[in-house]
């Protein structure tokens, strides 16, 4: 993942920060308690597109 | 039908709709690009006027990735943020990137939710992106939230008099929304000091390009993903009768050459980063210097 792009992103919801999560592609908004998909590469930063992360999956980015 | 019964107001914009029109034409989308090449053209030609050297610079509703690839190449120690709603338009964009340049960085992402921190961008440029976005005060919110106070935006959008021949000729047949609407220059203006951007100087310029018949320029409208998508539109076919009708009505534009016309009013503007301290005063009314061009 492109380490120059992950310092500049931020939740297009809350504008906070995201969590990498490398194992799954996926950058966490905890704040939105939503996962943002990485696809081949491309941050798919829309919320619609996003999945619904549950308690148990937030207490994981504690 | 009573407006009230519809969901939405008649000229919104179906944002999903918007996404998926593009995803569909990506693959054909630079060949039957060549208003947003031409256009895209002249807001590099406008970049090279303007002495800066922007570090980061965010290119908005890409594409293909046209502009960003020349912006690549002006300026080589940049890093270049290539953005689009449209996944399958980052992807083409990315694969036609030179791997020369490894300053790109591609996201998929909604104007009016950008991902990025505030106050971090030097320059922000949207070429033919913003006539597709429902609401343009969210938008402007975002350039002016994400730019930092000595950043610069530079845009093109479509006016009013975009498809007017393709307009009214579906006017004399019935009162049916067939054609995207489009907002004035004045109003980009206005929307660009209320979000708090400063100095915003807009000016317009109009191409005509012409076609054997109306059928090809609607097939072209259709291949760069820009055909109707206003969200009221009828959902049923449109009459065969209605279709001949509207295009005995284009007949009257036809030229000499035995071409048809169709205008492109391509608004273009450009604005510094927000102000800082003062929220922008809802009463004040600003006069926005017009420029007109040929």
């Amino acid at each position: 993942m492109d380490r120059r792009l992950l310092d500049i992103l931020v939740c297009p919801i809350t504008k906070g920060k995201l969590i990498y999560d490398k194992k799954n592609q996926e950058l966490i908004s905890k704040g939105a308690r939503l996962a943002y998909p990485i696809r081949d590469d491309i941050p798919v930063m829309l919320p619609d597109d996003a999945r619904h992360l549950s308690l148990e999956d937030l207490e994981k980015f504690k | 039908m009573n407006p009230l019964s519809h969901p939405h107001p008649p000229d919104y914009l179906d944002k999903r709709k918007v996404s998926q029109s593009f995803d569909r034409a990506a693959p054909v989308y630079e060949e039957w690009a060549s208003l947003q090449k031409m256009v895209g053209d002249e807001l590099v030609e406008r970049l090279e006027w303007v002495k800066m050297k922007p570090r980061q610079i965010v290119d908005v509703g890409a594409g293909t990735g046209n502009l960003s690839r020349a912006l690549s190449h002006n300026y080589k120690s940049a890093d270049i943020y290539i953005v689009d709603i449209s996944e399958k338009m980052i992807i083409e964009a990315r694969k036609k990137a030179s791997k020369w340049f490894s300053k790109q960085h591609f996201v998929c992402a909604d104007a009016a939710q950008l991902p990025f921190i505030d106050d971090s961008v030097d320059l922000l440029i949207s070429n033919l992106m913003l006539q597709w976005c429902n609401d343009i005060a969210a938008v402007f919110a975002e350039f002016a939230r994400v730019l930092k106070p000595d950043g610069a935006l530079f845009f093109s959008t479509l006016g009013p008099d975009t498809l007017k021949e393709l307009r009214q000729s579906w006017a004399s047949v019935d009162n049916g929304n067939h054609v995207n609407k489009f907002i004035d220059m004045h109003d980009y203006g206005d929307a660009l000091l209320r979000a708090g951007l400063i100095n915003p100087v807009m000016d317009v310029d109009r191409l005509e390009f012409t076609y054997p018949d109306v059928k090809q320029l609607m097939k072209t409208l259709k291949q760069i993903g820009a055909h109707n998508i206003t969200a009221g539109r009828s959902r049923s076919l449109t009459g065969k009768g209605k279709f001949q009708a509207m295009l005995a009505a284009y007949e009257k534009y036809r030229s000499a050459e035995g071409l048809l016309p169709a205008t492109y009013e391509v608004v273009y503007g450009h604005a510094l980063g927000k102000r800082k301290i003062e929220p922008v005063s809802e009463a004040a009314s600003v006069a926005v210097p017009v420029k007109w061009e040929k």
